[in-house]
């Protein structure tokens, strides 16, 4: 029953999210309603029985392309004024979401706990009996998709490249620290030692 | 009890508010952004239920691979983004009409 | 099946990675100055490709091709042909690209950087797994490798507000596309229980449920995207105009060959046991591509998207020979995918040697006047390119057009080729008008001669086998598109 609730809690929490990113009128709560709908759906996807890509999916989304999106965000014009004056104005839709995020939390580990909802009785292709979710994976993405996981791999390359030959650019009028320079550096280049005569002074 | 229909009609949402987030949204390229990334979150959700309802774990590999080639897409979404606004200082969707026809 | 024979099934794929791989190191070492080195030693890894995958299209002990790494490719025919064409697309786009990135007018990253060849060559990786792909992951993993380099190639003229633009353009309409593919494979994957071609095809044959058929016509969406077919087709003129020339000679060849070819894959492989149930898509889809590619070109002043929106058209004839949908359909499919290629990489290096006496690109039609007194050898060229488009019958890209409709008789689609003919009629009108400048208009002096020999060299070769010369080549051609077809109808 347990389950029933929390897949109801997360399918309506999971929609509401996606409406509030496509709808939200400031670019940076869209991307926290973004970050909060991968959460929820990570929560679906735990109730199946696939933690792995569910943690994955927290991890990589909420981790790395959440937070890019912010950075993104941020870089672009923003009136930070009007976030800022809406603060304290939001402080108690922020408690309410922590309060409804802190539910999820105890209804999702109940849920998991237990038990996965009930799935096919005749699996196609099912894991090695006692493999846990994440070994279940490995073994197949390792053996019988290899060539696939290493093209992935030149994806994320070309992602890389592109990326940088994109927004990579010389600055004119920055002096940056070149420091093999710096430590090449000998006393006898940088310092002269000077007998001055009285009252003469030194020319620099 | 829950079942693979359930887990279809709450993808399906979310592909279409995803779709429609591409087609309403008139004011920000970012956002457009991020209703791909709903499209693809909604794949997703797709073929781990699948792959669990069928017992499958292919789904699973598949909703890995997707994953991999999001955080791809947003990385290379985002540097066009970021060069588009430095020729052009906006990201308003009404003011991409350089080429008209 | 060995992981040893798996490896070498794929050779033109582990060949270019290895070299890609390799490139971009010497470009991070090398910096701007290593862009020739790198361009020279991509064409190389190109060629050699090329020579691995014409060994498989020709030699008789590959002919059975062979299923690698557990049935996720294959090695056929059908795929070293149209892998032929990609990479043969590839290196020209490569070879053109130094004098457009040196000769562009401005800003300081106007020059030719390493990166470009590298992308072309991941790019061609990525084209290579789509044609040779028969698993849904195989294709999504190729499809997007591809993707992903053609949209920073799309703004590599990261000054260029137009390029910039292009690239955000095809990015998000090309991410929406990805979305759609993507959702209508997962579909299919719950709805048949698996992601491989045959499996699918073995499913269908029981009968098709409402959740496959969503999960079908989502998949056929989303690549009538990627051929830019009509009704996803808004991107194309935009994208063509506003990436740089070399770059859109790439897009308007290879990723369309590529895309067209895993179509071809797609709806016969995996959805045969069920042609009623795209075959009406297909119809719509090249009818409508037909007449939106030659009505939208007509009030055209820019020439690269007269030829976005040729291509356009073409692609709608091309898809006749699909809505056949028997074997002499493929081959005539295939056929005139050569042709197309061969038509668009001339055209497009002759729109490149376009420059006026300020080494700036020329893509105004109105700049072409008089360009038979200034430049005969090239207008001759752009005439012979502009005919063959259109179709018209000494030139050799009336064979390919001859040969769809021949096979959509074949299948009893007499209407559709009826209408076919007709709107390449109407069609011929738009590069009738681009002819009718270059040769009777008052010359507008605008475009001054060009020294570059490898250009000339490109445009001669596509130009001879446009020509009537081409015809020569027919039996050579018919019986290894013949073939690659066979290859395909295997399963049914």
């Amino acid at each position: 029953m347990i389950q029933v609730f929390t897949f109801y809690l997360f399918a309506v929490l999971l929609i509401a999210s996606g409406a509030f990113t496509i709808f939200s009128r400031n670019p940076v709560h869209s991307v926290l309603w973004l970050i909060l709908a991968f959460f929820n759906a990570a929560g679906l996807m735990v109730l199946v029985g696939a933690e792995f890509i569910a943690m994955l999916l927290v991890i990589v989304y909420v981790g790395a392309v959440a937070v890019l999106f912010l950075f993104v965000v941020m870089m672009l014009d923003i009136d930070f004024a009007e976030l800022r004056a809406g603060f304290m104005k939001n402080v108690p839709l922020g408690i309410l979401l922590a309060i409804v995020f802190v539910m999820e939390l105890i209804f999702g580990i109940g849920a998991y706990q237990a038990g996965k909802i009930e799935l096919a009785d005749t699996p196609v292709n099912p894991a090695r009996e006692g493999a846990t979710n994440i070994e279940a994976v490995g073994e197949l993405l390792y053996t019988k998709y290899i060539f696939l996981f290493e093209t992935a791999g030149i994806i994320l390359l070309v992602a890389m490249v592109g990326a940088i030959v994109l927004t990579n650019r010389k600055r004119a009028g920055v002096r940056p620290q070149n420091v093999s320079e710096q430590v090449a550096r000998r006393p006898e280049d940088a310092t002269r030692n000077m007998q001055p005569e009285v009252g003469k002074g030194v020319e620099l | 009890m829950i079942g693979i229909e359930h887990y279809i009609v709450v993808s399906s949402i979310l592909f279409v508010m995803g779709v429609l987030g591409i087609f309403l949204n008139r004011k920000n390229v970012i956002i457009i952004l991020m209703a791909i990334e709903l499209i693809l979150l909604a794949v997703n959700i797709n073929l781990v239920a699948f792959s669990a309802f069928l017992g499958d774990m292919v789904g699973q590999v598949f909703a890995m691979f997707v994953l991999t080639v999001a955080a791809g897409e947003a990385a290379i979404g985002l540097a066009i983004l970021v060069i588009y606004f430095r020729g052009r200082g906006t990201i308003a969707v009404d003011d991409i009409n350089r080429m008209k026809g | 099946m060995s992981v040893g024979n798996s490896l070498y099934l794929v050779a033109p794929e582990i060949i270019l990675s290895a070299s890609g791989l390799l490139l971009l190191l010497i470009g991070a070492w090398g910096g701007f100055k290593s862009a020739r080195l790198v361009s020279i030693l991509a064409v190389t890894a190109l060629f050699a490709s090329s020579a691995v995958a014409l060994e498989f299209l020709l030699n008789p002990a590959f002919a059975e091709g062979g299923d690698a790494f557990f049935g996720q490719y294959r090695l056929d025919k059908f795929g070293s042909l149209t892998k032929l064409l990609i990479y043969i697309s590839a290196i020209v786009s490569i070879i053109i690209a130094p004098r457009f990135f040196d000769n562009v007018a401005g800003g300081r990253s106007a020059v030719m950087r390493p990166e470009y060849p590298v992308l072309i060559v991941f790019a061609a990786i990525g084209m290579g797994m789509m044609v040779s792909a028969v698993d849904l992951m195989t294709l999504y993993i190729g499809l997007e490798l591809n993707s992903l380099a053609a949209y920073v190639l799309a703004s590599f003229l990261r000054n260029d507000e137009r390029s910039a633009e292009a690239g955000l353009k095809y990015f998000v309409l090309g991410g929406l596309a990805s979305g759609i593919l993507l959702f209508g494979m997962s579909l299919l994957y719950g709805f048949t229980g698996t992601t491989n071609f045959n499996a699918i095809n073995q499913a269908f044959e029981s009968g098709l449920s409402t959740g496959a058929l969503f999960g079908l016509i989502f998949v056929l969406a989303g690549m009538a995207f990627k051929i830019s077919a009509v009704p996803f087709h808004m991107w194309t003129p935009d994208v063509y105009e506003g990436a740089p020339t070399p770059v859109t000679t790439f897009f308007a060849t290879a990723p369309k060959v590529a895309a067209l070819a895993l179509t071809m894959r797609l709806a016969i492989e995996a959805f045969g046991s069920q042609i009623a149930a795209w075959q009406q898509i297909i119809i719509f889809i090249a009818l409508a591509s037909i007449v939106v590619g030659a009505a939208g070109a007509i009030g055209q002043t820019n020439i690269k998207r007269l030829l976005a929106y040729s291509s356009i058209n073409n692609v709608g004839f091309i898809l006749i020979g699909l809505a056949a949908a028997n074997q002499a359909g493929a081959s005539a499919m295939l056929v005139y995918l050569m042709i197309y290629v061969a038509m668009t990489l001339g055209s497009f290096v002759a729109v490149l040697d376009l420059r006026d006496a300020d080494g700036n690109q020329v893509e105004e039609i109105s700049s072409l006047a008089g360009l038979s007194k200034s430049r005969p050898g090239l207008a001759a060229a752009i005439a012979i390119f502009m005919f063959s488009l259109a179709g018209i019958p000494p030139l050799f890209g009336f064979w390919g057009k001859f040969l769809v409709f021949e096979a959509a008789v074949q299948a009893d689609l007499i209407l559709l080729a009826a209408l076919g003919i007709a709107a390449s009629v109407i069609g011929a009108f738009y590069y009738l008008k681009v002819i009718k400048v270059m040769y009777f208009d008052e010359s507008a002096d605008v475009v001054v001669k060009s020294d570059s020999k490898s250009h000339a060299v490109i445009i001669a070769l596509c130009a001879l086998f446009v020509s009537p010369l081409g015809y020569l080549l027919i039996p050579v051609l018919g019986n290894i598109a013949d073939q690659a077809a066979a290859a395909l109808f295997w399963a049914l």
